[in-house]
């Protein structure tokens, strides 16, 4: 699998000059300040960064830009955890338990679990990337509507999880996050639920949506408290504490390991990324024993939303890499790079320059141990928001939330699109909705939507279609017993129990 | 805010009404189906309404059982502790609408008038309406803030903002 004379190559470039290596901090420090303001994007920082690309060779250009995304990819967990701010949808799942944790004077192990988490969900990908990305890139190529179907199908079962106490209210604001992921044109271009705005034709803008869920929801209900954590002794920044947490999150090899393998597998598809945090969160919760704990500040949920969310980055570049298809905002933004060195991703370029793509996995690998020196410091920085007080804190956070959302959509819709999803978020908590459902529903809309209209054009609405994809067929297996294995658990334990009973 | 339930007893029994809880679903629901009909007149078609009608028809039943749980039929001693949601705490109702208010007074006048001028007023007004008093304090937080906001956004970041002061940088 490993082409060892391209590897030896690989070595050679990166160990001969240290110019490669310039990048590596500086695009680290960069990824991670950018999603430091909610509504930034770690594209907006790579297109930001685009001038410089010219000024720098392919690897060293290669290697900065993997840098950037790498130390993002991380960076999006800081305010999740801190603030209750998914700078993206790929931090998303990180809230769930990450808030909590932090609300409980926990903020030091949250955050240290994130840091582990994202580093060694980089490593597995790079590793698998290393390994397998010619294979990858060959299964990848295989993947239409059908299976893009089956992932968002999949996406969906989360809403039903993420109910909370109310099943009605969870699934109605999931079909309602569903049915607002697919305002704006239709296919045909058909505008729908724009209430006549030009600005609602490109659909809700999401980032602004999902930090006006989220974070400003959460923010309105603080105004009332001084400090995120109230008792004074919990609001230490403990570099000790971050260490043990970073330990703790190969306390759960299982979670974090299953994490990787699905962030690498879904991160091959396109907006893969957005939702491999929340697929593995809610394999981790299906698969625990104990899934009530989850929601609640349990580490294991930070553990799969991280280790996903980081590995998608491995499985977005094998398909950049090996058939030169961006799968996100990111990797688009990179291809743009690869068009200024004149070069071209895809096959020809996987075949021509192997060593080159050895080269960046080699040096992304090595960026995981950097970025966990780096993002301990920054962590450590970081972790002082809990010292400041609230009445400071919302009004800055609100604040640059607006010119985030302002910046990233370039007109009034991204403020006016954060200022209604706060109240909408606020009253969905106030009722006890999820407002995770309506987040995992935006998300999905328009992939659903899309996938769901591919699959009918080529069956022609014949069901039978399904059993010449099998892949697609597979996938709906692992789908229907994912699905099923809760229900199923509990009947076994019963069936065992009655039997044991008999026997006695 | 506090939990407003609206009762009507009819013999021992007392059918209570969670009319904020009712309203917000039916909003919700309403603008559903306001979309799945807006859907519709804009293009009858497969493309078009292959997600949007079965997922309107869904809500449209969810909303019923929703619907269906903020009416509930209870004994009269039920009653007195069968308040849906914890009350907030005193004096909590104003400061969140005066959050939202100051949010949306700042989302509209911010693009409008420019953020360097506007940013700078509403971190002043969240301070005071947050109870901040100390004068040094509520001059400095919010010129500090726009300083460092503006010249990241507009100078390092070459995002055009509409500035009523500072235009013209960025571009």
């Amino acid at each position: 699998m490993i082409d060892l004379t391209a590897l030896a190559s690989a070595v050679h470039l990166l160990t001969t000059s240290w110019q490669p290596w310039m990048v590596v901090i500086p695009g680290i420090l960069i990824g991670l300040t950018v999603h430091a303001v909610p509504g930034l994007t770690t594209s907006m920082a790579l297109a930001i960064c685009l001038p410089l690309i010219p000024y720098m060779d392919f690897l060293q250009a290669l290697i900065f830009m993997t840098a950037m995304y790498a130390g993002a990819l991380f960076g999006v967990a800081i305010p999740a955890i801190l603030l209750n701010v998914p700078g993206s949808a790929a931090a998303v799942g990180t809230t769930f338990d990450g808030f909590p944790m932090a609300q409980a004077g926990r903020h030091n192990e949250a955050l240290g679990l994130a840091l582990a988490a994202s580093c060694a969900g980089q490593a597995v990908a790079y590793l698998l990337l290393l390994c397998f990305a010619e294979p990858i890139a060959a299964f990848a190529i295989k993947l239409g509507p059908p299976e893009m179907l089956v992932v968002a199908l999949w996406g969906m079962t989360l809403i039903a999880r993420l109910r909370g106490r109310h099943l009605a209210r969870g699934l109605l604001a999931g079909v309602f996050g569903l049915l607002l992921g697919t305002v704006g044109l239709s296919v045909r271009g058909a505008a729908r639920g724009t209430f006549g705005f030009d600005l609602l034709l490109d659909g809700i803008p999401l980032v602004p949506a999902i930090v006006g869920l989220f974070a400003a929801a959460e923010l309105f209900n603080l105004v009332g408290h001084d400090y995120i954590v109230d008792d004074l002794t919990r609001r230490r920044v403990d570099a000790g504490r971050i260490l043990a947490g970073m330990r703790d999150a190969f306390r759960y090899p299982g979670t974090l390991l299953r994490g990787a393998l699905l962030g690498s597998c879904i991160g091959i598809l396109p907006g893969g990324h957005a939702i491999a945090n929340l697929l593995s969160y809610s394999e981790a919760q299906r698969a625990a024993k104990d899934p009530e704990k989850f929601g609640t500040g349990d580490p294991r949920g930070i553990i799969a939303a991280e280790s996903a969310n980081a590995s998608s980055e491995g499985g977005s570049m094998a398909t950049l890499l090996a058939l030169g298809i961006p799968t996100g905002g990111a990797t688009a933004v990179m291809l743009v790079a690869f068009g200024m060195h004149n070069i071209t991703g895809g096959p020809a370029f996987m075949r021509d320059h192997t060593d080159l793509v050895y080269a960046v996995i080699l040096s992304s690998l090595a960026q995981v141990a950097i970025l966990a020196v780096i993002g301990f410091g920054f962590i450590f920085v970081a972790g002082f928001v809990v010292k400041v007080r609230l009445r400071f804190l919302v009004p800055i956070v609100l604040a640059l939330a607006v010119i985030g959302s302002f910046a990233l959509a370039q007109n009034m819709a991204g403020p006016i699109t954060l200022a209604v999803f706060a109240v909408i978020g606020w009253l969905m908590q106030r009722f006890d909705y999820p407002v995770a459902a309506v987040v995992v529903g935006l998300l999905l809309g328009r992939l659903t939507e899309g996938a769901l209209l591919r699959t009918y054009q080529m069956s022609g609405g014949d069901f039978g279609f399904i059993a010449t994809r099998p892949i697609a067929l597979g996938m709906l297996v692992l789908f229907a017993v994912s699905v099923a294995l809760p229900y199923l658990r509990p009947a076994r334990a019963h069936v065992a129990a009655s039997r044991q009973g008999r026997i006695v | 805010m506090a939990a407003r339930i609206f009762k009507f007893t009819i013999g021992s029994r007392t059918i209570v009404f969670d009319l904020p809880h009712l309203a917000f679903a039916t909003a919700i629901a309403a603008w559903c189906i306001w979309f799945c009909q807006d859907a519709w007149r804009a293009q009858r078609d497969v493309e078009n309404l292959i997600l949007i009608l079965p997922a309107s028809l869904l809500a449209a039943i969810l909303y019923v059982c929703v619907a269906a749980g903020c009416i509930r039929i209870v004994s009269a001693p039920e009653h007195d502790a069968a308040s849906p949601r914890h009350p907030l705490r005193p004096g909590m109702a104003t400061k969140i609408a005066g959050t939202m208010a100051l949010l949306a007074a700042y989302v509209i006048a911010a693009p409008l008038i420019g953020f360097d001028v506007v940013s700078f007023v509403y971190i002043l007004a969240m301070l005071l309406f947050l109870g901040e008093r100390r004068i040094l304090v509520l001059l400095l937080v919010p010129t500090l803030f726009c300083a460092i906001a503006i010249y990241c956004f507009d100078t390092i970041l070459a995002t055009p903002l509409p500035l009523l002061f500072f235009a013209g940088d960025a571009s």
